[in-house]
């Protein structure tokens, strides 16, 4: 295909990249979920930088996107050790819950009725009829503490 | 003030207002149960408009030739843009990770496509390899029970998917507009409409002789290195010092909030 | 030898040493002078007054010299007319004009057309001529300014030793002598400057000094209200005044009282009362602007002098301490008001008009204010009306426009500043013992208490009430015979008739009142007002030997000076009134009026001796009098003297009240909608803000979301006006 042509799907997927991560950011309150999209955005204009960068036969494109790759690493680390703190002090991933920076007259925004958790059937495992059904408490199955 | 649409503007303003609706559907919402299978249908109606936008896929026919890397280029595309809503909208964020990570390698495999060898690579290893697997293990630091309420729910739905949904719209229409290939008939009639829209077509500047030479050179990784390091040699050097900022930072954050009271359901660190 | 250079220096000393004592005491008094602030002082004034002194003995050598001169132009002329007088007045005028140095010159200022401002012919040696303005500080010598000079001196030297006593313990003991330095500096150089504005500049000066010294005691509401009265009611002549001096202005070209010679850029010019001018009388204007000239100054001279309807002022100003009421309201300040009308004597003679409003305000205001006089209770409020009723009769005596006329009446200033002032400064003594108390009906029976203040009160009530052989006679009486004179034959005739018999009836009135005081203070059962405590004796000598001097100065200046008519004759050396004009009035009224003086004597006796009848011994009179007072007809003229015949009350209907309302209309006007303007401007950024401030909310997202609005805004803008 020619290279106009290349360029310019290459732009729309960058804008289209962009576009969502930006959508992600605005509209999802985990924060490492908001992170994440932030880091999408860049990826977008990553691709758009490459595409310039060929269509001019410059290699500061890639130069750019080198930088950005580098750039996004310590913005990883330090945005996530950060949400870290922030989640010891609340306990919850919510960006809702720092709104102490508001103006001193405003009231705080609250949740008014959330969804009901989607609580998943418990999947019991299938056994043959044959010998005694071992016995096995709700809590352990259920309970998911940690990952 | 606003100009006539012409049929290619209608066409990405649909797509463009398919996109907004489907990814409000997709983003975690509360009730409807059939909100995400609608949702992805738009989606991919909305993609398929897109695509139909772009001029490549309606000139199947100029040569058969280039027909394998289209159908590559196609393919790259719809995995990372899929990607993409998937990692936007999960409710669990683990599954967003995941989704991303797909995304990811789209992206990777396009920068391949375009030439970029190193830029391929170091997209997997290090965004996917090391950025990513640090969301993990923090996600798994910062879990709590259960699905928490705040993944359930979208924080203004519609206004941000407006607001996305706006943006990739005129940023469309302004690179459409920007290398839209010369077409004369449409030419006449925006000139006399008034619209002074100083396009003259967008010429490829340079020659496939000069970019087989540089960017598509078989040498790309040492032309790379070189430009790397001589044009670009102090931002290199800060991008490392940055590096070791960014090191020495995180660890001094995450020592602070080791002596910090544990709250309620805080996690137990690892 | 140094004749010149010696007289310069007189009077350019005169002035200065009360303005060093000012600057010293101001300097230093608060905090290294404080109890002894009144040693500059003193040594000033008497510094001053031995140099008035000498400064008076100067002209009086030249004086000599001009009665030579005037005698040859006498002889030589005698032949050709058989009037005795004949022979050229302007000789005798003396004058020694001394510039310090020139204030303001602007060239070519004016060019005077050929006519009046009221269209009759401009005079002579103006006509047509261009005039630069000039403002010399300049200073004079002649007899008139020395009379002021001697008389301001001497009695500031005596009320300042008096103060030593009366303002001792006071806190803002210097801040006093500050003031009154100043104001004796004022007055002096407002007899001696030679020039309209300069004039103008320590007339209002010695109306500041008028108004601090009133309202010395701040913390007193009273006495701050009585200061600013004082000061805008002053304001109120002034504006006549400095009307009279622009027409003086535009009619004449100059405003020297005295003639510039000619310079090389400039011709000469002759001064307003200046020997050029004075020599031709035709080069005065007559006429609506003459007219309109004069009466502008009388304006200003009742503002000063305190006449009606002006006169408002004077009582109230007893706020002030005693000195100060002596000083000021008494002997000097308000005597320059007189001074100006004679320094003026010539434009007056050319309007003849102008000269009966003086003399009718002058009689009018002496009956008016002795007609309040003799029912007041406060002592000092007599001795005030007292004064307006004096200055009344020295109107009147400049207003006869006779020599005899006006000699008497700058003689009665000269009695009149002893006399007065002893009897403020008794009055003070009274008021000192009484711890401040100084209603007569309070206090009483005082002459065994205060022996030598009741002794001296006498020789200045007799002074007053005219008694032969005391000062008031002489003058008074002179007054009253130039009033009848005039009033047998000569334009305007019935009105100094009229004149003449109001102030022999306002004669009797001061005598009445005069003694009414005298006997109700010092006579009758001794009642001392509860505030004396320990203060209540005699006061001691710095205060009494002031009063002592006064005293043998009210009972001897008169005969004195009139002796021969010393005063007369050596006032008529004085440029003003050395001219064809005033002299022409000298042949008439030679012949004695002995019979006027008997007549005048027997007048006060009787004024005497119903006070003494009514008020003496056990007051059955007085009892009498009060039951026919309290019957409706009584009572309301009783009421109508008490009430100062209200115009008091009709200043505060018809000046005040619009005033304070249209102050308050403005005042709510400048609250609410001028303030309330500003104030809006104050409260727009508040109610913005608090439209803005939601957009504070603390979220994150929300955040995030405004700022891609903002971005999708630009960039929609930028592609849509892509042109």
């Amino acid at each position: 295909m020619g290279e106009l042509e290349l360029l310019h799907g290459y732009l729309i997927i960058g804008a289209l990249l962009f576009g969502i991560g930006l959508v992600g950011f605005l509209a999802r309150r985990n924060m490492i979920v908001m992170f994440l999209a932030a880091e999408m955005m860049l990826q977008g204009i990553s691709v758009s930088l490459v595409a310039w960068g060929r269509f001019h036969n410059d290699w500061g494109g890639q130069m750019l996107v080198i930088f950005i790759l580098t750039v996004a690493a310590c913005e990883a680390a330090i945005a996530l050790a950060l949400v870290l703190m922030l989640f010891h002090s609340s306990g919850r991933l919510d960006v809702a819950v720092w709104q102490h920076l508001r103006e001193s007259n405003q009231l705080p925004f609250v949740d008014q009725e959330l969804p009901e958790a989607e609580v998943e059937e418990p999947v019991w495992p299938e056994l043959t009829p044959a010998g005694v059904e071992p016995e096995h408490s709700l809590d352990e199955v259920v309970h998911r503490g940690h990952v | 003030m606003i100009p006539d649409l012409t049929p290619t503007q209608i066409l990405t303003l649909t797509a463009t207002v398919l996109t907004a609706v489907s990814l409000w559907l997709l983003l975690p919402r509360g009730g409807g149960r059939f909100a995400r299978p609608i949702g992805v249908v738009l989606g991919l109606v909305a993609l398929g408009l897109f695509v139909s936008r772009l001029s490549g896929l309606t000139n199947l026919g100029l040569g058969a030739e280039g027909l394998g890397a289209k159908i590559v280029f196609w393919v790259l595309a719809a995995i990372t843009v899929v990607s993409a809503a998937g990692a936007v909208t999960m409710r669990s964020p683990v599954y967003c990770a995941i989704w991303f990570a797909m995304t990811l390698l789209g992206t990777a495999g396009l920068f391949l496509f375009q030439g970029a060898q190193f830029l391929g690579v170091a997209t997997i290893v290090v965004y996917a390899g090391a950025i990513l697997v640090t969301f993990l293990f923090v996600l798994m630091l910062a879990q709590s029970e259960g699905h928490a309420y705040y993944d359930r729910v979208s924080w203004e739905g519609l206004t941000s998917a407006a607001v996305g949904a706006v943006m990739i719209g005129v940023l469309t229409m302004v690179i459409s507009d920007a290398l839209a290939p010369t077409v004369p008939v449409d030419k006449a009639d925006q000139a006399a409409a008034g619209e002074v829209v100083a396009k003259t077509a967008v010429v490829d500047p340079s020659t496939e002789e000069a970019r087989a030479a540089e960017i598509l050179s078989p040498q790309h990784m040492d032309h790379l290195g070189a430009q790397l390091f001589s044009k670009h040699l102090i931002a290199v050097e800060v991008a490392g010092t940055l590096l070791l900022v960014a090191l020495v930072g995180a660890v001094a954050i995450a020592i602070q909030g080791k002596q910090m009271p544990k709250t309620a359901g805080g996690a137990r660190h690892g | 030898m140094f004749e010149g250079d010696k007289i310069h220096l007189l009077m350019a000393l005169i002035p200065a040493l009360p303005l060093l004592s000012t600057l010293i005491v101001a300097t230093f008094g608060k905090f290294v002078l404080r109890e002894r602030s009144h040693l500059p002082v003193i040594a000033a004034m008497a510094g001053s007054f031995v140099l008035s002194l000498l400064l008076l003995y100067e002209v009086h050598n030249r004086t000599v010299l001009a009665d030579e001169a005037y005698a040859k132009t006498e002889t030589t002329d005698a032949a050709a007319t058989d009037d005795h007088h004949a022979g050229d007045p302007t000789k005798k005028a003396v004058e020694e004009v001394y510039t310090l140095w020139t204030w303001a010159a602007v060239d070519k200022e004016y060019a005077r057309g050929t006519e009046n401002v009221d269209g009759t012919a401009a005079p002579a040696d103006v006509a047509g001529k261009e005039f630069n303005f000039i403002v010399d500080v300049s200073l004079r010598a002649d007899p008139l300014t020395a009379i002021m000079l001697c008389v301001v001196t001497f009695v500031s030297t005596l009320v300042m030793i008096y103060a030593v006593g009366y303002m001792h313990g006071d806190p803002s003991y210097w801040r006093f002598f500050t003031y009154m330095s100043l104001f004796v500096f004022s007055m002096t150089m407002l007899v001696s400057v030679s020039n309209f504005v300069m004039l103008y500049v320590f007339w209002e000066a010695v109306g500041v000094s008028s108004y601090l010294l009133v309202g010395f005691w701040f913390e007193k509401p009273s006495a701050v209200a009585a200061g600013k009265k004082a000061f805008l009611v002053n304001r109120v002549g002034d504006f006549g005044f400095a009307i009279a001096i622009f027409l003086i202005w535009v009619t004449y070209g100059t405003l020297n009282f005295h003639d510039t010679a000619a310079t090389d850029t400039a011709p000469a010019v002759a001064g307003i009362l200046g020997q050029l001018r004075l020599a031709d009388p035709t080069l005065y204007v007559g006429g609506a602007v003459g007219l309109a000239i004069c009466l502008c100054l009388l304006t200003g001279a009742c503002g000063k002098s305190a006449q009606f309807p002006l006169h408002v002022w004077l009582p109230d100003a007893m706020e002030g301490p005693t000195p100060v009421s002596a000083l000021m309201h008494a002997a000097t300040m308000v005597t320059a008001g007189v001074y100006m009308i004679a320094r003026c004597t010539p434009l007056f003679m050319a309007s003849p008009h102008a000269q009966h409003a003086v003399a009718a305000v002058g009689g009018f205001t002496a009956l008016f204010a002795a007609l309040i006089a003799i029912t007041q209770t406060d002592l000092k409020r007599v001795l005030a009306y007292s004064t307006i009723s004096q200055l009344g009769y020295m109107f009147l005596g400049l207003g006869a426009g006779t020599v005899a006329g006006i000699s008497a009446g700058m003689f009665h200033l000269f009695t009149h500043a002893f006399f007065k002032a002893l009897l403020f400064l008794a009055a003070g003594s009274v008021m000192h013992a009484m711890g401040g108390v100084i209603d007569m009906r309070k206090i009483g029976g005082l002459r065994h208490l205060m022996p030598k203040t009741c002794w001296t009160f006498w020789f200045g009530a007799l002074a007053l009430s005219g008694v032969f052989p005391f000062a008031g006679f002489w003058s008074k009486d002179a007054i009253i015979a130039a009033a009848g004179v005039r009033g047998e034959e000569g334009p305007a005739a019935t009105l100094y008739t009229v004149l003449f018999w109001a102030s022999l009836f306002t004669a009797f009135l001061t005598a009445l009142y005069t003694f009414r005081a005298l006997f109700l203070t010092f006579y009758g059962r001794e009642r001392i007002a509860p505030e004396a405590g320990h203060h209540a004796h005699e006061s001691p000598s710095v205060m009494t030997l002031p009063l002592a001097i006064l005293a043998f100065c009210a009972l001897g200046a008169g005969a004195l000076f009139d002796w021969h008519s010393i005063f007369a004759n050596f006032l008529g050396h004085t440029p003003s009134l050395a001219y064809s004009a005033v002299a022409a009035t000298a042949s008439h009224g030679e012949h004695s009026h002995l019979g006027l003086a008997v007549f005048s004597t027997f007048v006060a006796l009787s004024g005497v001796g119903l006070a003494a009848y009514l008020y003496l011994g056990d007051q059955i009179a007085v009892t009498k009098l009060t039951t026919w007072l309290s019957s409706p007809f009584g009572l309301r003229l009783y009421q109508l003297s008490y009430g100062k015949f209200f115009v008091d009350a009709i200043y505060q209907l018809i000046i005040v009240w619009p005033l304070q309302l249209l102050a308050s209309v403005l005042g709510w006007f400048d609250r609410r909608v001028i303030d309330g303007l500003v104030n809006l401007g104050g409260h727009l950024p508040v109610r913005l803000g608090a439209l803005l401030r939601p957009l504070q909310m603390g979220l994150l997202p929300f955040y995030a979301l405004v700022m891609m609005l903002g971005t999708l805004v630009l960039i929609g803008t930028l592609f849509m006006w892509r042109a």
